[in-house]
């Protein structure tokens, strides 16, 4: 029990990917429940973390795009990043640690596949990784960015706001950096607390010129990034962390598009709406089989997906469905 | 011994030591440091004691305790071709350029001189809102510009007009700039000087300081992949330079091997702040090999030296992929802006010692006239020309309407959408009833 609980200890003070995997192989824990959720009772339970519970609702297989594959979140985003790698010859992705695969193995086996002058690190400073990127960009060559996590995309944030955003206005379309995209892993996860935990959309959400985006699934996820990068304005693509492994889908092989600023009705209802995006739609449709039990009321929910420009149309419309 | 086990119990290696722990601490570095011993262990523990293992720097070790001091008495040298007279120091290093070349060196400083002040005034007297003057600095402005290709690409911060005066921007174009009227490409968006031309290279200008400096380096990292044999070459001041963005930018250029030309005009001011309020180190030149940059310090007022510095940089960043910073010593002879009164911070006398003693069109104009390629003739004759080319642009382009208010909601992203769409029909129809209270008739209907 002592080494038990002595391992326990120090699995704790390992990062976050590392300690997760180690924990399922102690307590067993199936992929489909979320890893957060304390599978064994008794003594150990005081050992466990003690953290909410959600579970992932995969979408049900697409057949509109060819074949698909078994994919979690971190793979449907590396798919993403190959395709669009091999169907753009001036693609390159960047950031810190993407050259071995990424802190979340979102760009395994892409600069073996590609080249080291196609995916390759950069030195440890975010304003510099993203002004790098709008400088590729404004030569016209396509700039797909990394920011390690959401919670330090700060220093970022001029090159982002004053410039990104602004570079085709203020320039009178001469000049744009639309071919640029930021991704980043966002969103908590349990055990991130205050700087591997952030949703910072908000403080972008009212700078025009930029488009912020995020998915709920892997499905969503790669279709809603390979149109981030293919869109005309520079986008910033949030990833929820906690789904990189816990959402698992079926998801095509090849490239598809899921268009920007379209919201998704993925419940219909009439007495409520709910509209959510990221890890949240899985809470919330949680909350909305809970209400029809427990009050009998009916909710509609509305994956937003795109942050800024938002689908104020949809959310309108099932306001005035609702009244 | 007692070091090994340290080492290999940091290495969390087996407990045991073994021969495997010491394999892996001789393991060759990127260094190559491992020198093969077949024999007993004391050999091998010679080598290591000898040399530095350490991945992060290149270095011999040293038993004595001191601190490298910085070298700001006698800092690096300030390279120059002419002395302050306009005659050739060293004639090996005079770059023999033809009379036609070096004219035009001359009427582009000159004419930006006088478009500057003409504009200046203009601003004093209400006609247009905002002007930045040049004076003092054109010749790091033309020296430059005239060492590199017409297609290489330019990132500025706001005081290298004469880049694109050197470019043949049209005086039209400037004016129009200023005056936000519809001949300007940026569709009046902008406050004065903040120019802008994709035909000739420039990249738009924006008033947040040292941002333009990473995004120039991923613009030269994108010419090496496309094998463009372009360089990019990226303006900006001495105050600029601390910001972290010139950091960021001057790391990235090394590490990721890029054809850049980081150019600093350092002109002793930050509108007041002076360089011993800016800076304590040796200038930004000795910061370039802090980042593993090739560095030179060059005399920004002579357009000769800057002239073959920035051209010698230009050959070996395209040919080797790596970056080159030129830090250009110079003067702001005039104000930083129609906004500042510079005379609450400086003394009016070193402005004038700069003015009349070292100033880059008068060193010039020297040279020319000991080559007997310009006379006070062609002087008088040019500056009534320029006067007059300067003052027709002017009055054609204070007569010009502004654009059309539509041009507010258009660009912020390639399409518009559909909020965008929605306030610009709300402001349509606004001035449709309340228009009268609007000079709509200055605007472009």
């Amino acid at each position: 029990m002592a080494a038990v609980a002595s391992a326990a200890r120090w699995l704790f003070s390992l990062r976050a990917a590392g300690a997760e995997r180690h924990w399922r192989r102690l307590c067993g824990a199936g992929l489909a429940r979320g890893f957060l959720h304390p599978t064994v009772t008794g003594e150990d339970a005081a050992q466990r973390r003690q953290v909410a519970h959600f579970t992932f609702q995969p979408d049900p297989e697409p057949r509109e795009y060819g074949q698909t594959q078994k994919m979690n979140l971190f793979q449907s985003i590396t798919s993403a990043l190959d395709n669009s790698l091999a169907k753009d010859p001036t693609a390159v992705i960047f950031g810190e640690d993407v050259a071995f695969g990424g802190v979340f193995r979102c760009t395994v086996g892409l600069r073996d596949k590609y080249g080291k002058d196609r995916v390759f690190n950069t030195p440890l400073c975010e304003q510099g990784i993203v002004g790098f990127g709008i400088g590729i960009a404004v030569t016209g060559a396509t700039a797909i960015a990394e920011i390690q996590f959401a919670d330090y995309i700060f220093p970022a944030f001029d090159q982002i706001v004053n410039e990104a955003a602004k570079y085709r206005y203020r320039s009178g379309d001469l000049f744009n950096c639309g071919s640029l995209t930021i991704r980043s892993p966002w969103g908590c996860v349990g055990h991130g607390a205050l700087y591997h935990s952030q949703s910072p959309e908000a403080f972008f959400a009212h700078c025009p010129g930029i488009k912020v985006v995020i998915p709920r699934s892997p499905f969503q996820a790669k279709g809603l990034l390979l149109s981030c990068i293919e869109d005309k304005n520079p986008c910033i693509f949030f990833e929820p962390k906690i789904l990189y492994r816990a959402a698992v889908e079926q998801v095509p092989v090849e490239s598809y598009n899921i268009p920007l600023s379209q919201a998704e009705v993925i419940q219909e209802g009439s007495d409520v709406t709910l509209v959510a995006w990221g890890t949240q739609v899985h809470v919330i449709r949680e909350v909305a089989s809970m209400a029809k039990e427990k009050l009998g009321v009916s909710c509609e929910i509305i994956d937003l997906r795109t942050i800024i420009p938002w689908d104020v149309d949809t959310v309108c419309k099932s306001k005035e469905s609702i009244l | 011994m007692a070091v090994v086990i340290a080492a290999a119990r940091f290495w969390r290696q087996s407990r045991i030591l073994g021969q495997a722990a010491l394999l892996l601490l001789r393991r060759p570095g990127a260094r190559g440091l491992a020198i093969s011993h077949p024999h007993g262990q004391q050999e091998q523990f010679s080598s290591l004691d000898d040399k530095p293992q350490f991945p992060g720097a290149s270095a011999e070790f040293i038993d004595k305790l001191e601190f490298i001091q910085p070298n700001v008495i006698s800092g690096i040298p300030i390279y120059r071709v002419m002395d302050r007279q306009g005659q050739i120091i060293n004639p090996s290093e005079d770059p023999h350029l033809p009379k036609e070349k070096v004219l035009k060196f001359y009427k582009s400083m000159t004419l930006l001189n006088t478009m500057d002040r003409i504009l200046y005034e203009s601003q004093r007297q209400g006609r247009i809102s905002f002007y930045m003057t040049n004076y003092g600095e054109e010749g790091t402005h033309v020296g430059s510009a005239a060492a590199l290709d017409n297609t290489d690409l330019v990132f500025g911060q706001y005081r290298e007009a004469g880049v694109l005066m050197y470019r043949d921007y049209p005086l039209e174009l400037f004016m129009a700039q200023c005056y936000g009227n519809i001949s300007d490409l940026g569709k009046g968006r902008q406050m004065p000087v903040h120019y802008g031309c994709k035909e000739r290279h420039f990249v738009t200008i924006s008033s947040p300081l040292a941002t333009q400096i990473p995004q120039a380096v991923g613009a030269a990292y994108a010419a090496k992949r496309a094998n463009a044999n372009r360089v990019v070459i990226c303006y900006f001041g001495e105050g600029a330079a601390s910001e972290g963005d010139a950091h960021a930018g001057f790391n990235f250029a090394a590490t990721l091997e890029c054809p850049i030309i980081f150019f600093c005009r350092n002109n002793g001011y930050a509108i007041s702040t002076p360089t011993s309020e800016q800076y304590r180190g040796d200038g930004i030149a000795a910061r370039g090999p802090g980042y593993g940059i090739l560095s030179i310090r060059v005399d920004g007022n002579d357009v000769f030296a800057v002239y073959n510095a920035t051209k010698e940089a230009r050959r070996r960043a395209v040919a080797e992929n790596q970056p080159f910073l030129i830090e250009a010593m110079t003067y702001r002879i005039g104000h930083h802006s129609t906004s500042d009164d510079s005379s609450a911070y400086r003394s009016v006398d070193e402005v004038n010692y700069w003015d009349k003693q070292d100033h880059p069109i008068s060193r010039l104009r020297h040279y020319l006239l000991s080559r007997g390629w310009w006379d006070e003739e062609q002087e008088k004759a040019w500056r009534k020309q320029s006067r007059k080319k300067v003052m027709e642009a002017f009055e054609q382009a204070e007569r010009k309407p502004k654009p059309n208010p539509n041009l507010l909601f258009s660009d912020v992203y390639q399409e518009m959408p559909s909020q965008l769409r929605k306030q610009q029909e709300s402001l349509a129809r606004h001035l449709q009833t309340y228009g009268e209270h609007y000079p709509l008739e200055h605007f472009d209907k």
